[in-house]
């Protein structure tokens, strides 16, 4: 009798085990049939577009959808009741509440929400989408671009681009497209940056090559080794911290005058990949930082600060210059600076395009946009209404939202003059550098696709603030006026001069960027990307530069970067042959 | 750990059974608990075995046998890890036993309760902090403006600060000062009751024979704490493998990465960044293997030289 419990037991406890195993593999089921999912949502949504197109009053509360958004980059969260969201909302029948990297990886963040299986509805995994196009958790747009016109005319014929392996497109980066015509002020790229004070410091010398750059911080620093408030100056310092060690590994590959193929040269006339960190350019680079190292120029807490104790060293206005690329500094840097008045005092930075040798041309600034395949917005199969998703994308890509996002509300972040030309009021700036208010009312959805820079169709005013040459010009604080007239210039891609002649395989970074392992070109980048993270710090610190320098060069050719080049070289013979057409 | 011929063996018979029915059906519980929680996890090993792919499932995935194990012994960066594994493994070991064991003596050796029991609880406060904490405090005090180096400049040890975190050869023992700053006063806590549980009779008659504290500790408080000291002590060498994961991974940076990086790290950076489950899971299948090997020799030597096992 009770052997009989027992077995009745057991077999419970099989039971429980089956049903356990049996959620697993539905889980699966589901994210396999990503495709077939795709399409039923698709076969309905067909007449419930055309309904919500001829709807062009108002939602109201209840009629509003909440979606979730990740963003696998560091980002602020705005709050809850952001009025500009809210009004976005009432337009759009969507509200998003958008999450962002925090205290993790890109790659651990995302790797970890696979292994959850639970998806936000809209997500941009920046360098691991691939991770997320293998485990199967994204929705083909290819029966959607079509349906949704400003989001068909955003890449246009260049959204072939965007197919992956199976021949689907699963993402739409956020940043490319520039609208009507172009009028970028800022260089929303990488460089040498150094204090407009510096350089008025010395009477605004021509600074052409990393020896000018250092002797002038060199001779500053020692002409005012603190601040006013007694803080030290840090002449120069360097980023490191995960994938942000650009700052520290990609410059041999501007010091040649190539442009950001991230992760290689291509040099154009022979249409060759080269290896940038192996060049005599690369060698001549790190001894440069080696001996400034030594020489106390360099910030001894380069290789071991986080991102966040770089920005706020930065924001101290107590750093002369350092590498860095714009967007990953200025908008928080900026702000602070005017909050704190640091602006007038001179700390901003400004680009300068320096080379290995003098009077070569540089390719630091990027014209144009940049089409980075390799990451954007995706939806994932767990959105709950797809169609809206993308009716939201679509309607955020119209003039009205772009100027709700980026200018405001008119009348309280921005005025029009008689001529119909926007401008903004000091106090209106002021509030827009303005952290709390920002968080209160401004809402960009930055990582929602957006026109980055451009002209509205009025062709008087830009997409963006900044571009607004009268606006831009304004915003500039008295030290950068002054710089800039000094080397007569008006904008930054001025400043830096370059001579962008990027070539159709730009750039390559998009391929190396989603490479996995599984390759053994990827085993090599990934490989590459693990010595360099090591030796370079202790190549910097090394006090036998040479012997640390051979015994780097040593621990990098054992990952093979040969297989790396050879798997670059195909690609970029790829893109000539499918891009030249 | 009492003799095999005292315990009571009853025949296995149905009123046997019977009898134990209350028994039986409790620990029947517990066995189901164990097997879903732990056993069926185990499972995911077969991933080991595959190049998983979270599209394809455990039925599609490619059947590799032994690919993945091999990769992993092939590559210099997985026996770094194990070698920093090990040595952070020992040396908290040590460092937490022997700290603890002092210190329980010490405590005991406190007259005033007042003082003994104040002692104590600040001593185990900083068991409750997380280690997020307990690491930033670790970075801030280290650091090259952080009062280790203003104090070390203000009394002209050195004449310019040093960057605790970029010099290899600290790390590992940053690490173990902050297990022993975290854990000693919790682990005193199984010592002292230990202590307590020695018949005082034991220390009057010492005393009586005119035996001072030194000879008291030596020769009564350490032979009865014995059994807890080598159970214990069994218990965390089965653990040396878990050398940590958080420590590691918050203190870690690029430049003292080749010291710092821990089997855990590695099967997070293989299984979770990288999206290779398959390797994560052999790295992990790995470190189990190593820790049961470990507990089952040292057992295999308490057993040969004391009474005291774990089995």
């Amino acid at each position: 009798m009770k052997i009989k419990r027992l077995v009745a037991l057991l077999a419970a406890a099989t039971l429980t085990a089956g049903m356990v195993s049996g959620c697993g593999s539905e889980k699966k089921e589901k994210t396999t049939e990503a495709g077939t999912t795709a399409t039923a949502n698709n076969a309905d949504g067909e007449d419930s577009t055309g309904s919500n197109a001829s709807a062009q009053g108002e939602y109201s509360d209840d009629e509003i959808v909440d979606f979730t958004a990740f963003f696998a980059v560091p980002g602020s969260e705005i709050n809850d009741g952001n009025e500009i969201q809210e009004i976005i909302a009432k337009k759009t029948g969507v509200r998003v509440k958008e999450t962002w990297l925090a205290g993790q990886t890109e790659s651990e963040a995302v790797g970890t929400i696979i292994a959850g299986g639970e998806y936000p509805d809209f997500i941009n995994a920046s360098d691991s989408m691939s991770a997320l196009y293998d485990a199967g958790a994204l929705i083909a747009w290819d029966d959607y671009i079509d349906k949704y016109p400003n989001i068909k005319n955003y890449y246009g014929e260049d959204w072939e681009k965007f197919r992956r392996e199976d021949g689907h497109i699963y993402w739409m980066n956020p940043f490319w497209h520039i609208l009507n015509e172009d009028s970028t002020t800022t260089h929303n790229d990488e460089a040498f940056w150094i204090q407009v004070r510096v350089l008025e410091w010395a009477n605004y010398p021509k600074i052409e090559t990393m020896d000018e750059y250092f002797d002038l911080l060199r001779d500053y620093a020692k002409a005012n080794p603190t601040m006013e408030d007694g803080t030290q100056i840090i002449p120069y310092t360097i980023l490191c911290e995960d994938w942000r060690y650009f700052c520290l590994e990609n410059a041999p590959e501007f010091l040649d005058g190539y442009p950001n193929d991230g992760s290689v040269i291509v040099d154009p006339k022979t249409e060759t990949v080269i290896d940038y960190n192996t060049t005599p350019t690369a060698k001549k680079y790190f001894q440069k930082l080696n001996e400034e190292y030594k020489a106390g120029i360099v910030d001894p807490q380069s290789f071991t600060q986080t991102y966040d104790e770089y920005i706020a060293k930065l924001s101290t206005g107590a750093v002369l210059g350092m590498i860095d690329q714009w967007w990953d500094f200025a908008f928080t840097v900026n702000d602070v600076f005017k909050q704190q008045g640091l602006d007038e005092k001179g700390c901003n930075y400004v680009p300068l395009g320096l080379t290995i040798e003098k009077g070569m041309e540089n390719q630091w600034h990027t014209e144009g946009g940049t089409l980075n395949n390799s990451s954007g917005i995706a939806i994932t199969v767990d959105c709950k209404d797809v169609d809206k998703a993308f009716q939201f994308i679509d309607t955020l890509l119209s003039e009205e939202m772009q100027v709700l996002r980026f200018w405001g509300v008119e009348g309280v972040d921005y005025n029009v003059d008689e001529n119909g030309v926007f401008y903004r009021t000091e106090e209106m700036r002021n509030k827009a550098a303005d952290t709390t208010y920002k968080a209160d009312h401004m809402c960009t959805y930055s990582y929602f696709p957006s026109y980055s820079h451009g002209t509205l169709s009025d062709g008087k005013n830009a997409v963006i603030p900044g571009d607004q040459t009268s606006e831009f010009y304004e915003s500039l604080a008295e030290p950068v006026k002054k710089c800039f007239e000094a080397y007569g210039v008006k904008t930054y891609p001025q400043l830096i001069g370059s001579t962008d002649k990027h070539g159709i395989w730009f750039p390559m970074y998009s391929y190396s960027n989603n490479m996995t392992t599984e390759t053994p070109g990827g085993m090599a980048w990934q490989k590459m990307g693990e010595t360099k993270h090591e030796w370079l710090p202790q190549v910097v610190m090394a006090d036998d530069f040479e012997a640390k320098w051979t015994e780097y060069m040593d621990a990098y050719s054992k990952c093979k970067p040969e297989d790396f080049i050879a798997e670059m070289q195909e690609e970029l013979e790829r893109r000539i042959e499918a891009y030249s057409k | 750990m009492a003799k095999k011929s005292n315990i009571y063996k009853p025949k296995i018979n149905m009123r046997e059974l019977k009898r134990q029915r209350v028994l039986i059906f409790w620990s029947i519980l517990f066995v189901i608990y164990g097997f879903i929680f732990y056993y069926l996890p185990v499972g995911g090993w077969i991933m080991a075995f595959q190049n998983y792919k979270p599209r394809k499932g455990f039925l599609h995935s490619d059947f590799v046998g032994l690919a993945k194990f091999k990769f992993l012994f092939e590559d210099a960066t997985f026996l770094r890890v194990i070698r920093n594994t090990l040595a952070m493994g020992v040396l908290n070991l040590v460092t937490t036993f022997i700290m603890a064991i002092v210190f329980a003596i010490l405590l005991n050796e406190v007259k005033n309760v007042l003082f003994k029991k104040g002692v104590q609880t600040i001593s185990y406060l900083p068991h409750f902090l997380s280690w997020i904490i307990v690491t930033a405090i670790l970075h801030d005090a280290l650091s090259s403006t952080g009062i280790v180096n203003e104090v070390l400049l203000k009394f002209g040890f050195i004449d310019k600060s040093i960057e605790f975190f970029s010099h290899k050869e600290y790390f590992w023992w940053i690490v173990a000062f902050a297990n022993v700053w975290k854990e000693t006063g919790w682990n005193t806590i199984v010592y002292l009751s230990a202590i307590t549980a020695i018949d005082t009779t034991l220390y009057e008659a010492a005393s009586v024979d005119g035996a001072g504290r030194w000879a008291k500790i030596w020769n009564i408080t350490l032979p009865g704490i014995r059994p807890t000291i080598i159970v214990l002590l069994l218990m965390n060498i089965g653990n040396v493998l878990n050398a940590g994961f958080e420590v590691q991974y918050l203190l870690g940076n690029d430049v003292i990465k080749s010291v710092s990086d821990t089997i855990d790290i590695y099967v997070l950076k293989w299984g979770i960044s990288q999206n290779d489950y398959s390797l994560g899971s052999a790295a992990g299948i790995f470190k189990s293997f190593v820790s049961i090997v470990l507990i089952v020799i040292a057992n295999a030597i308490a057993k040969r030289t004391t009474d005291e096992r774990l089995y």
